[in-house]
C-alpha cells in the first residue's frame, strides 16, 4: 500500500490532488497541500512529507526543505491549540516578553513547548503583520490582538 | 558578432553569454563559489561580483549576459573589499579546521580566503556546532564546513535526478540533507562530493589518508563496469588507487559518475587477489611457479589436442577483459588449438540481440551516441531500467524528460518514474500482444515506410494475425503512448537485457525493430560489462572472426590465414551452452575460461559445475579464486583493471584507452596466452599491448589504421561504414512464442546499481551500499503466499533453490520475484533454466518458474 494511503483519508488525498490541478507546476502546490498534511495531523511528520511528496510527485527531501524553511510549519508534533505569539519589536515594546512569562507561570507553557495535557503548544513569532494592535497572537488560524493578561486568560478558555 | 571588454581586453563572441564565460574563454579568471560549469546559474554567494561600466551595482559576472560595447572589470580594490566581507561572512561559522579537513588544498574557500582575506573574523558570538555525520558507509557530511552555495542540491536534482538532498531549514541553521537526515540511501553516485567546493560532503573512501597535492599521478582510463565506457581519472599514490574522479569535458560522461565507477576501485589490491599460479596436486589446488603452471597448460592442451582433435577443447573469453586480452584469446582457440569453440557470455542475450538487429539495420546499428539520447524527443524504454545497468546513459534519458521530451516505458521502470514516464504495463506474459498491437497502431497510423521490403513483410504478417491484441493495459495510457510514438521526430529505443531474457525474446526483440523502423528510431542495446562490445568485435564468437567476418567464408578465413600464417578450421564452434552441454556429455575434454565465472553467471550454476567437474582439464584465469577457480586444475592470475594497458570498446563502438594505474606483479591476460601459445610452439611475440593493437588494426575491417595516439583523444569510434560484414542480410526468423499466463511466479533478474557481480563483491564500498541480497515481489503476490517484508523465503525452481530476505515492494511487477545475481550462493541464475529462444539463443531466464516459501520462522 502507498504511503499516501496510510496517512491520508481519501478525501484528503482529493484536496491535495485538486490543489495540484490549480496550479502550474507540482511544486508550486507544495505550500497549500503541505498545510492540508499541517492539518490533518497537526505538524509535518517525515511521514507526512513522504506522503504529500507522493501525491505531488515532488522528491521528499525537496519538500522537507520547503516545509522546514517556512516557520508557519511545524516539524514537531503540536498540542491540541497552537499559540503563536508575537514578540518581534512592536509587540516587545507593548510587552509581549511579559506575556511570555505569564503563559509560563500560569500554564506551564514555555516558548517551543507543550503543556502536558497536551492542551497548548506555544511557538514565539516574528512579526506577523499586526503592529498597530500589538502585542498579538494567533490560535491556530483565529488572530487576537490588542493583548493584555486578563484578555488571554479569557481567550484560552476556549480552547480545550 | 557583440564586443566586450574586459579588464580593457577586448573579448569578440559569436553569442552572448555571461560575463563569466566571456572572461574565461579570454583567459581572465573571476572567483566563484556556487557557480559549477555542470550546473545551472543560480548566482547565490556574490563571490563573482564585477564592476560593469553605466551600471549602479556590482553585478554577479555569473549570470549577468553581456551586451555589445559592454565594459567590466574583475578586480578593483572596490571589489576585493566587498569579497573579503563576503568570505569574512562564509567564514564567521566556518570551524576553520583547515589541518584536519581532507578538502585542504582542494577547497575553493581556502584558496578564495588565501587570495582575498580576511586574515581575522570580528564575529564575537559562538559559531554554529554541528557533528560530523558518519551514519553513511561512504559519504561523510560537515555541516559546519557548508558554504551553501547548494551546488549539491543541484547536482544532484538538476543533473543525477535523484533528488536525494535538500536545503533543510533557513537562515543560520540550514543545512544539507538527505531526507532520512542520517543515511543517503540514495543512488550513491556521489555527484555531490565531486562539485561540492568545500569540505562539507566528502568521500570516506579515502578519508584522512592523504592529502590532494600528493597524489602522484592522475591517470585517465576507462571504467571497469559498464558498457557505457566512463572517463575516469585514477589518483594514484605509493601504487595505491586513492580515489577515482570523473573527468569534465569527457565526451561519454562529462564530469558524472555512478555509485560503481566512482566508489568500485577497491578490487584492485584487495587482499584476496589471486597472485600465484596453482596446480591441482592430489586434489588440491597448491600454489606454484608460472613456469609450472604454463608448462602444464600447454603440454596438457597439446595433448587433448592430439588426442582427440581441437574441437575438444573449449574457451570462455572475457568482457572484462580488454580487447587485446580477447583478441590474443581468440587467436590461441583458433590458431593454436585449431577450433572454433570460443564463445563468451554475451550469450546470454546481447551477442544474439546484436546479431539480429544489425542483421536488419546493417552494422553498427546500436552504435549510438549515448550523449543524443538527451536530445531525442522521445525515449522508447523496454526490458529493463537503464539508471541500473548503465546509470551514465539512464542520466541522459532523464535529461530528455528534463528537456520536455517524452519518455515512454514498457512495463514500470524504477529509475525514471520521477520523469513523467508513460507506462504500458503489460499483466504477466502479455509483452508480446503490447507490442504487437503498438506494431499494428503504428502501421495504421504512419503506413510503412517503404525502405525495407522484407522487413515490411514481416511486419505485414504480424499485423495480420495480431488481431486487437489483447494486452491487459490500462486503456487510459495507451493513446498518449502511442500518440506520442507516432509523433515523434527524433526518437530512441533503448533495449534491455530483460527483454532478452524472457520467453519469446527474439519474436519481441523483433517487434521492437519494427517499431524502431517504424518511428525511424535509433536503436541502444544496453551492456553491463565494460567490454562486451569489444570482445564480440574481437572475434569470441564461434562463428565470427574479428571484425564479424563469418568463419565459414574462404575467403575470409584466407586473410585471417595469411594474417596468422596457419589454417582456421571452417566449422563454427560451440557457443558456451553447447560447451557446457558437451562437457557434461564428455565430448569436451578441456576448456579454458579467461576471466569469467560461468558457474555463478551462466543459468543452472550446479548444472555448469557438474558439466565442468567431468572436463578433464579446466584452465581458469582470474583476478580471484571465483566458483569457476575452485573448480579448475590450474588456476592462472591474471593483471587486472588499473593494472594493465589496452583498450575497452563502449555500447557507442568508441574506442578508448584503458591504462595501467599501478605497478602489480604479474601478466596481462593477453601474454600469460602468449607464453601457453609459444610453449605449444606457435610464436605470438608482443612487445606490449599496443602491438596487439596494431595487429588487430591490420586484421580487422572494424579497426583498420587506428593507433593508441589517435585514440586517446577519446572520439574515436570505429569507422563503420555501413557495409554489412556477415552473411547475407535478408532472412529474419520470426518464432512467436506460446504466451503462458497461468498466474505461476516467475523469475526476474533484480539489476542492483550498486553491483556489477564478481567485481563489485569485491569492492567494500559497493558492498557496504548493498551487502545482502533481497528479494522483491510485490505486496499483492506476497500477500496471496502470506509472504511479510522482512522475512527469509526459501525460491526454489526445478534446478535449485535459494534463501534470501524478502522485501515487499510496490513496484514490482505482480506474479515475478526479483532476485539480484551478485552474492556466493544467492545467485538468481543458479534458478534459471536453460530453454534457449530459437532465434537469439539466449536463455529465456526470466521465463524460470519458481516458488516461494517462508523459512526460519517457527511454524505452528
Ligand atoms: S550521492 Fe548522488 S544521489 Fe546521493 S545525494 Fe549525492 S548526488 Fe544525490
Ligand atoms: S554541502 Fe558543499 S556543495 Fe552543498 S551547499 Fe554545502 S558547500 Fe555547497
Ligand atoms: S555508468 Fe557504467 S561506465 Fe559509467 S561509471 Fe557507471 S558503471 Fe562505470
Ligand atoms: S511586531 Fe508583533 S505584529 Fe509586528
Ligand atoms: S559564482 Fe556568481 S554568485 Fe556565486
Amino acid at each position: 500500500m502507498d504511503i499516501k494511503d496510510i496517512m491520508f483519508s481519501q478525501a484528503a488525498i482529493k484536496e491535495i490532488e485538486e490543489i495540484r490541478a490549480k496550479y502550474p507546476t507540482a511544486r508550486a502546490a507544495l505550500l497549500p497541500a503541505l498545510y492540508v498534511a499541517q492539518r490533518e495531523f497537526g505538524w509535518l511528520s517525515p511521514e507526512a512529507y513522504e506522503a504529500v511528496s507522493e501525491i505531488l510527485g515532488v522528491p521528499k527531501a525537496i519538500a522537507r526543505g520547503v516545509g522546514t524553511f517556512y516557520a508557519m510549519y511545524k516539524n514537531r508534533p503540536m498540542g491540541r491549540n497552537v499559540v503563536q505569539l508575537c514578540t518581534n519589536v512592536s509587540c516587545m515594546i507593548l510587552g509581549a516578553e511579559r506575556l511570555v512569562d505569564f503563559l509560563k507561570n500560569k500554564y506551564g507553557l514555555e516558548p517551543g513547548g507543550t503543556t502536558p495535557d497536551n492542551r497548548f503548544s506555544l511557538v514565539i513569532m516574528e512579526c506577523i503583520g499586526a503592529c498597530g494592535t500589538a502585542p498579538a497572537m494567533l490560535i491556530n488560524d483565529d488572530f487576537y490582538e490588542n493583548l493584555t493578561e486578563k484578555y488571554i486568560d479569557e481567550i484560552l478558555e476556549k480552547y480545550r | 558578432m557583440i564586443t566586450v571588454n574586459i579588464n580593457g581586453k577586448e573579448i569578440k563572441l559569436e553569442k552572448a553569454v555571461t560575463v563569466l564565460e566571456a572572461a574565461r574563454s579570454a583567459g581572465i579568471k573571476i572567483p566563484t563559489l556556487c557557480w559549477h560549469e555542470q550546473l545551472e546559474k543560480y548566482g547565490g554567494c556574490r563571490l563573482c561580483l564585477v564592476e560593469v561600466e553605466k551600471m549602479p551595482r556590482l553585478q554577479t559576472a555569473c549570470t549577468l549576459m553581456v551586451t555589445d560595447g559592454m565594459a567590466v572589470r574583475t578586480e578593483t580594490e572596490a571589489i576585493a573589499d566587498v569579497r573579503r566581507g563576503i568570505l569574512e561572512f562564509l567564514l564567521i561559522n566556518h570551524p576553520l579546521d583547515c589541518p584536519y579537513c581532507d578538502k585542504a588544498g582542494e577547497c575553493e574557500l581556502q584558496d578564495l580566503v588565501e587570495k582575498y582575506g580576511p586574515t581575522t573574523g570580528r564575529f564575537k558570538e559562538k559559531k554554529r556546532r554541528v557533528t560530523e555525520n558518519l551514519q553513511d558507509p561512504v559519504i561523510v557530511r560537515n555541516m559546519e564546513r557548508c558554504v551553501m552555495c547548494t551546488r549539491c542540491v543541484r547536482m544532484c536534482e538538476g543533473v543525477q535526478g535523484a533528488s536525494a538532498i535538500g536545503v533543510i531549514d533557513r537562515g543560520g541553521h540550514s543545512h544539507i540533507e538527505p531526507f532520512s537526515g542520517n543515511r543517503y540511501n540514495c543512488e550513491y553516485c556521489g555527484n555531490c562530493v565531486s562539485v561540492c567546493p568545500v569540505g562539507a560532503i566528502m568521500s570516506r573512501l579515502h578519508r584522512h589518508s592523504y592529502r590532494p597535492w600528493q597524489v602522484k599521478e592522475n591517470i585517465e582510463t576507462v571504467c571497469p563496469y559498464c558498457a557505457v565506457g566512463c572517463t575516469v581519472i585514477a589518483q594514484v599514490r605509493d601504487d595505491v588507487i586513492k580515489r577515482v574522479v570523473p573527468r569534465i569535458g569527457s565526451p561519454v560522461n562529462n564530469g558524472m559518475l555512478c555509485s560503481r565507477g566512482r566508489f568500485g576501485y577497491e578490487f584492485v589490491g584487495d587482499p584476496e587477489r589471486l597472485t600465484s599460479p596453482m596446480v591441482r596436486k592430489n586434489g588440491v589446488l597448491e600454489e606454484t611457479t608460472w613456469e609450472e603452471a604454463i608448462g602444464l597448460v600447454a603440454k596438457k592442451l597439446a595433448e587433448i589436442k592430439d588426442r582427440n582433435g581441437g574441437d575438444a577443447i573449449a574457451g570462455i573469453a572475457s568482457p572484462r577483459c580488454t580487447n587485446e586480452d580477447n583478441y590474443v584469446f581468440q587467436k590461441f582457440m583458433r590458431a593454436v588449438i585449431g577450433t572454433n569453440n570460443i564463445d563468451s557470455t554475451a550469450r546470454m542475450g546481447y551477442a544474439g540481440a546484436q546479431a539480429f538487429i544489425e542483421n536488419i539495420f546493417g552494422q553498427g546499428a546500436t552504435g549510438n551516441i549515448i550523449s543524443g539520447l538527451s536530445n531525442s524527443d522521445t525515449v522508447l524504454v523496454a526490458g529493463g531500467d537503464p539508471t541500473t545497468i548503465n546509470p551514465i546513459l539512464g542520466l541522459q534519458i532523464r535529461a530528455c524528460s528534463r528537456k520536455g521530451g517524452n519518455v515512454l516505458t514498457i512495463g514500470h521502470v524504477r529509475g525514471l518514474r520521477n520523469f513523467s514516464p508513460v507506462e504500458l504495463t503489460p499483466g504477466g506474459g502479455r509483452e508480446t500482444a503490447l507490442l504487437e498491437r503498438i506494431v499494428s497502431e503504428l502501421v495504421s497510423r504512419k503506413g510503412l515506410p517503404g525502405s525495407n521490403t522484407i522487413l515490411e513483410s514481416r511486419i505485414k504478417t504480424v499485423v495480420d494475425a495480431a488481431g486487437a491484441g489483447k494486452a491487459d493495459v490500462s486503456e487510459k495510457d495507451y493513446p498518449d503512448f502511442i500518440g506520442k510514438l507516432t509523433a515523434s521526430g527524433t526518437p530512441a529505443v533503448v533495449i534491455g537485457k530483460d527483454l532478452l531474457q524472457s520467453a519469446g525474446s527474439g519474436y519481441k526483440l523483433f517487434l521492437l525493430c519494427a517499431i524502431n523502423y517504424l518511428i525511424n528510431g535509433r536503436l541502444y542495446l544496453l551492456s553491463d560489462h565494460a567490454n562486451e562490445q569489444g570482445m564480440l568485435d574481437m572475434g569470441c564468437a564461434p562463428d565470427l572472426l574479428p571484425g564479424y567476418r563469418p568463419v565459414g567464408y574462404a575467403e575470409f578465413r584466407k586473410r585471417y590465414e595469411n594474417a596468422w600464417k596457419t589454417k582456421i578450421s571452417e566449422r563454427p564452434g560451440l557457443n558456451i551452452f553447447e560447451m557446457i552441454e558437451a562437457a557434461g556429455k564428455g565430448d569436451l575434454k578441456a576448456m579454458y575460461v579467461m576471466g569469467e565465472n560461468t558457474v555463478f553467471n551462466l543459468p543452472d550454476g550446479a548444472n555448469v559445475e557438474a558439466s565442468m567437474r567431468k572436463l578433464e582439464f579446466l584452465v581458469v584465469q582470474d583476478l580471484f579464486l571465483t566458483e569457476t577457480a575452485r573448480l579448475a586444475d590450474v588456476v592462472l592470475p591474471a593483471l587486472g583493471w588499473g593494472e594493465k594497458d589496452g583498450t575497452f570498446t563502449n555500447m557507442e563502438r568508441r574506442i578508448q584507452r584503458v591504462r595501467k594505474t599501478v605497478n602489480r606483479a604479474g601478466m596481462e591476460d593477453w601474454r600469460i596466452i602468449a607464453e601457453i601459445s609459444k610453449n605449444m610452439s606457435f610464436g605470438m611475440n608482443y612487445a606490449g599491448s599496443e602491438a596487439v593493437f596494431e595487429e588487430i588494426t591490420k586484421i580487422s575491417p572494424l579497426h583498420r589504421d587506428l593507433t593508441y595516439d589517435e585514440i586517446a583523444a577519446g572520439n574515436v569510434i570505429y569507422p563503420y561504414k555501413g557495409e554489412p560484414l556477415r552473411g547475407a542480410v535478408g532472412e529474419i526468423p520470426l518464432n512467436k512464442p506460446e504466451t503462458a499466463s497461468d498466474g505461476k511466479i516467475t523469475l526476474g533478474i533484480d539489476r542492483v546499481l550498486f553491483h556489477s557481480g564478481t567485481l563489485s563483491r569485491k569492492s567494500p564500498a559497493l558492498v557496504k551500499m548493498y551487502s545482502e541480497s533481497v528479494a522483491r515481489m510485490d505486496p499483492g503476490t506476497a500477500g496471496a503466499l502470506s509472504l511479510k517484508d522482512g522475512d527469509m523465503v526459501r525460491i526454489s525452481s526445478k534446478s535449485h533453490s535459494i534463501e534470501l530476505r524478502l522485501s515487499v515492494d510496490g513496484e514490482v511487477e505482480p506474479s515475478v520475484v526479483l532476485v539480484p545475481n551478485i552474492f556466493e550462493g544467492k545467485g538468481a541464475l543458479s534458478l534459471a533454466g536453460n530453454i534457449l529462444d530459437p532465434v537469439l539463443k539466449a536463455p529465456a531466464v526470466c521465463a524460470t518458474e519458481v516458488t516461494v516459501e517462508s523459512v526460519g520462522k517457527v511454524s505452528s
